[in-house]
């Protein structure tokens, strides 16, 4: 005869798990539209990276930009910019830029580099308007240019 | 307003091998107001901000940076460099009213 019990913990372990898969499909989920929304430039941006960078190609790569999902200030979002670009004098990164685009400038600074910096790394801090995408432009000596995008959503908005 | 606007700060690591990459970090007392604001009785508070900061090493130009009203208040950056020698590391932080601030630091090296 079979055991009862082994049948019913059975059960409840398989509905654990279900609502363990549930949830993390739930998860799943809300982390994919946490993302924001796609990361396509509109015109606006568009027509500052031309002024920018002209007509050449920004292709995604390089770059990695460390910055909160939510900002808890708008006034004051760390961002933390990395990149693996060879920095030497024949090949280096002449150039960090930082787009905003639904910021009042949306070309919010530039960062002009020479290889005696020895890497491409920055560190600072901005304000945003409201919630938006960060873009992070790179530009190399070769005249390359990389890009990387984080969606960030602010609470407190406001310019100072 | 802070009344200290202008006082720069610049910090190294504490020690430093020769060509090794370092961190410095730039930090400047400056209200960086975009210009957008208002004040309590409804007059616009005028645009005051660093738009440009130039890095010297040693006599050379490393770095330069643009900046807008976009950067926070009391504007921080940290960046890289190849300590290639001892030499001093010179920041200097000009705004968009004519304010110039200068703020240096000694690279010397750790005995091994």
């Amino acid at each position: 005869m079979r055991d009862p019990l082994s049948r019913r913990t059975f059960l409840k372990s398989f509905a654990l798990a279900l609502t363990a898969l549930a949830a993390s499909s739930r998860a799943a989920a809300a982390a994919s539209s946490f993302g924001g929304p796609d990361d396509e430039p509109d015109e606006d941006v568009k027509k500052v990276l031309r002024e920018k960078f002209g007509d050449r190609p920004i292709r995604k790569g390089h770059l990695s930009l460390d910055v909160p999902d939510v900002a808890p200030d708008s006034r004051e979002v760390p961002l933390l910019i990395e990149s693996d670009l060879p920095m030497t004098a024949s090949s280096y990164v002449k150039g960090i830029h930082i787009v905003v685009d639904h910021n009042p400038d949306i070309y919010l600074a530039g960062f002009d580099f020479t290889p005696a910096i020895g890497a491409a790394t920055l560190d600072t801090r901005i304000k945003m308007r409201r919630s938006s995408h960060v873009r992070i432009i790179a530009e190399t000596s070769t005249g390359e240019l990389w890009t990387t995008s984080r969606f960030v959503y602010t609470s407190l908005n406001g310019c100072v | 307003m802070s009344d200290d606007t202008g006082q720069g700060k610049i910090l190294l690591p504490a020690t430093i091998k020769r060509n090794a990459v370092i961190n410095i970090r730039a930090l400047l007392s400056h209200p960086m107001l975009t210009g957008m604001s208002r004040d309590q009785t409804g007059i616009p508070i005028p645009a005051y901000f660093v738009n440009d900061v130039v890095v010297m090493y040693g006599g050379e130009r490393v770095a330069h940076f643009e900046w807008t009203s976009g950067i926070s208040r009391d504007p921080f950056v940290g960046f890289s460099l190849l300590a290639t020698k001892e030499a001093p590391v010179t920041v200097t932080w000009k705004d968009n009213k004519g304010g110039i601030y200068t703020q240096s630091a000694d690279i010397k090296f750790s005995a091994a």
